[in-house]
């Protein structure tokens, strides 16, 4: 093995009718790269690898592999150069892994020879590098499922090419051996230089493994490049209508996504104004993200207090696209800051103070809503876990609480509770807002 | 038969596992059956004639100078040496061929349409033979005396047969449904036009029921000869074949992937499954189910690789067509049996039993 080639498809057209499965495709697969395929399904994943394979016979186009066109070369030529690593496999006979593996030296072997010893070698390498060398003589049915995509793995890498393609590899695969598996295949490509394209479903395992990440829509190319560019919640929403938020792994720096919960009850479907709030949220270290998160999912229009920057919370109100009086990372929250966050106050129809730990540099968040006047929004106040446990400013936190209990503030345990209420308010009274209603409870 | 390959690969690759000792009982087995099966017949010749018959045409007089060195009268030993030398002989000798070319035929069909059911006999390709080898008769074509053009019709038959389940099958060989249906089907279709040509028969040849039957009673040495070659050729290019037989198994797009070009392979080996079965079934007529069962006791010793497979099935079928032949001529005193009864009383249990462990183990596979 020398090293990867170039694999280049140009203008790949696939498929009859006004429905063609790929439809004029173009993609460069730089030499050594690992290249991530993702996209919905019958977007025209598989497709493509069918037509480098030569297993589907495209339309229009060329599949050139390291400048030279794989369409005019014989199969045995066009197998010296592409292995193929299949989803699954037709049910076979009991064959020993062995001669499993040396099925992949198949293009290498003349019709009147047989395996000589380098054929051997590189099935032995092949079993070696996903750690079967030991299951050599065991039946291939024998095998379990991991062991079992391993084996179809060694197969294609004992073809010794320099392109290797996989069709979700580990669709079958627990997460374990799937981490197992894509570990195996970046490693090749490292250690070997192996050009390697797979087409995967999880994006965020795409982004882990994966140099770049093509992504296909029906037939077409629709992003290209290192995940960090591509992925992105409007990419998930646009290609797959899926609505994500985009995280960043704090050790390595990668991007991934997650997925949101759908709405319990879905958004009105009518302009921002029909919808009920906003409701003004004050939070800190991650303390509002779940109510921020189900507020938001109920439709209620939402805004958020004074928040540093990075926070857990300030990470959700972005993502969520609620919009928050923003301090800088870790500072104090300046006097700019704290007025913004009292013009929040004032514009809510009701105030939610969810549980978070309060120090000298926070404080400022429940001593203006203590000192807002007459005729400020009614206050919703989370009691559980208990406010004396959140102290954090040398004892000032607790009669600030209970001076805010005292002049009315609605307690409530929890998400839920904070929720049926402001549900209830809500759909009494929707117009003038739920400040009445709420304080005639309270 | 187990490749070798350089110093260690064979044992790398645990090809010896279950040893060259099972070929060589095997090959044991072929050699004393055959020895066997040349001093049984309806005609109760002494042991000692047989043998010395035997040694005297074998080595061409060298070993006893008189036919039956002096054993019986004169008289008595022409007649013997005509039975036991160009009847029983041939006969063996023709059952051993034609057995090895029906189970290499079924080997190779079973492996082409990744179906453990395929067989020459059960896909209408015997029967398929056996309308073009009639056909010479029925249509009194003036070649039929000929020993090789009665192989070449019977070849055709077939290949045109193997042609028609291609087309049935189609793309979709996974379907064992349809493949076998398909075949069952032709096979029924073409039983009885070889029925209406027995009937139609306008020459009043008694020959075409001979094909209906089946037997090794028409043998001769030339036809061993001519059925010979034709199993030497079509034996060897399909062992030749048998590694892309072994890539087949794994589906036809992973095949494509490793280099093999499916359907011209496919096609050069149902052509080399009809030649053999055409050469085969032209001097037997037609015989049942020794292809279907030689490769199931071969993959069962031997294992699935084809490369094994192929050439141990032609062993197998051999011994197999051999051994019912000696049970059809003994079973019954003073009676011949056709064999193709004996192979169905084998065979056809056999079938239901693969029929009914498919259907526990689901379609698909084996």
């Amino acid at each position: 093995m020398d090293g990867g080639l170039t694999l280049e498809v140009d203008d790949l057209v696939v498929g009859y009718g006004d429905r063609p499965a790929l439809r004029g495709l173009s993609l460069r697969v730089e030499a050594g790269e690992v290249l991530a395929l993702t996209g919905p399904n019958g977007s025209g994943k598989t497709t493509l690898l069918k037509s480098v394979l030569g297993l589907v016979t495209p339309e229009r186009g060329t599949i050139r592999v390291g400048g030279t066109d794989v369409g005019g070369l014989a199969r045995r030529e066009r197998a010296r150069r592409i292995a193929w690593v299949p989803q699954s496999e037709a049910p076979m006979d009991n064959v020993p892994l062995l001669e499993y593996v040396l099925y992949g030296r198949h293009p290498h072997i003349g019709g009147f020879e047989r395996e000589n010893a380098y054929d051997a070698v590189r099935v032995r390498d092949a079993l070696a590098a996903v750690d079967l060398t030991d299951r050599a003589d065991a039946g291939i049915l024998e095998l379990s499922g991991g062991e079992r995509q391993r084996a179809l793995l060694a197969r294609a890498l004992a073809q010794d090419t320099p392109i290797l393609l996989l069709d979700e590899p580990t669709s079958s695969l627990d997460i374990g051996h799937q981490l197992d598996l894509l570990d195996r295949i970046r490693a090749l490509s490292r250690g070997e230089g192996r050009t390697v394209v797979t087409a995967m479903h999880d994006l965020n395992l795409a982004a882990r493994y994966a140099d770049r990440i093509a992504v296909l829509d029906h037939g077409r190319l629709v992003a290209l490049g290192p995940p960090s560019a591509v992925l992105s919640p409007t990419l998930l929403r646009d290609v797959w209508g899926v609505t994500a938020d985009l995280r960043h792994d704090a050790r390595t720096g990668l991007p991934f996504l997650v997925p949101r919960l759908p709405p319990a009850i879905p958004p009105e479907a009518g302009s921002a104004t029909a919808r009920p709030g906003p409701i003004h949220v004050l939070g800190g270290g991650g303390a509002a993200v779940s109510t921020l998160q189900r507020l938001v999912d109920e439709g209620f229009r939402v805004t958020a207090g004074a928040l540093n920057l990075l926070d857990s919370d300030s990470e959700a109100a972005q993502s969520l696209g609620v919009p928050f009086a923003a301090e800088m990372p870790f500072a104090p929250l300046s006097d700019e800051v704290r007025a913004e966050n009292r013009r929040f106050m004032l514009a809510a129809t009701a105030i939610v103070i969810t549980p978070f730990a309060v120090g000298p540099s926070n404080l400022g968040n429940l001593e203006d809503v203590a000192g807002l006047g007459p005729g400020s929004p009614p206050v919703i106040l989370f009691v559980q876990p208990p406010w004396t446990l959140r102290d954090f400013a040398a004892g000032r936190v607790t009669p600030i609480i209970n001076d805010l209990l005292a002049r009315g503030a609605s307690p409530v345990q929890g998400v839920d509770e904070l929720l049926a209420l402001l549900r209830a308010r809500t759909l009494r009274a929707r117009d003038p807002p739920v400040a009445d209603a709420i304080r005639s409870v309270g | 038969m187990p490749a070798a390959g350089a110093p260690g690969v064979g044992d790398r690759l645990g090809r010896r596992r279950f040893g060259g000792w099972l070929l060589a009982s095997t090959v044991a087995t072929m050699a004393f059956l055959t020895l066997a099966s040349f001093f049984v017949g309806t005609v109760p010749i002494p042991f000692r004639v047989v043998a010395a018959i035997l040694l005297h045409q074998a080595s061409n007089g060298a070993v006893f100078s008189s036919p039956c060195a002096g054993t019986v009268p004169a008289f008595r030993c022409a007649a013997f040496t005509a039975i036991v030398w160009d009847l029983r002989v041939p006969a063996v000798l023709l059952a051993l061929i034609a057995g090895a070319a029906l189970g290499l035929a079924g080997g190779t069909l079973q492996g082409v349409f990744r179906n453990p059911l395929a067989d020459p006999y059960l896909f209408g390709l015997s029967a398929g033979a056996a309308v073009g080898a009639a056909g010479l008769y029925v249509f009194n074509i003036g070649l039929r005396e000929s020993n090789i053009t009665l192989p070449l019709f019977a070849f055709l038959g077939a290949v045109v047969t193997g042609a028609a389940i291609l087309a049935i099958a189609g793309g979709r060989l996974g379907s064992v449904e349809t493949l076998l249906l398909s075949g069952v089907a032709l096979s029924y279709l073409l039983s009885g036009v070889l029925s209406l040509m027995l009937l139609y028969n306008p020459f009043g040849s008694l020959q075409v029921s001979f094909w209906l039957l089946g037997g090794l009673t028409g043998a001769t040495w030339d036809r061993v000869g001519v059925a010979f070659g034709g199993l030497l050729v079509a034996g060897s290019l399909l062992v030749v074949a048998s590694r892309e037989v072994n890539v087949l198994q794994l589906g036809d797009e992973v095949a494509l992937s490793l280099g093999v070009e499916v359907a011209r392979v496919r096609t050069r080996l149902i052509l080399l499954a009809s030649l053999a079965t055409g050469f085969a079934v032209a001097f037997t007529g037609v015989i049942g189910f020794v292809g279907l069962i030689s490769p199931h006791i071969v993959r069962r010793i031997f294992g699935p690789d084809y490369r094994v497979v192929l050439p141990g099935s032609a062993l197998v079928g051999g011994i197999f067509l051999l051994g019912a032949s000696d049970l059809a001529q003994t079973i019954l005193p003073q009676t011949v049996l056709p064999v193709g009864v004996l192979t169905a009383f084998a065979g056809a249990p056999f079938f239901l039993y693969l029929l009914q462990r498919k259907r526990r183990q689901g379609t698909g596979g084996r």
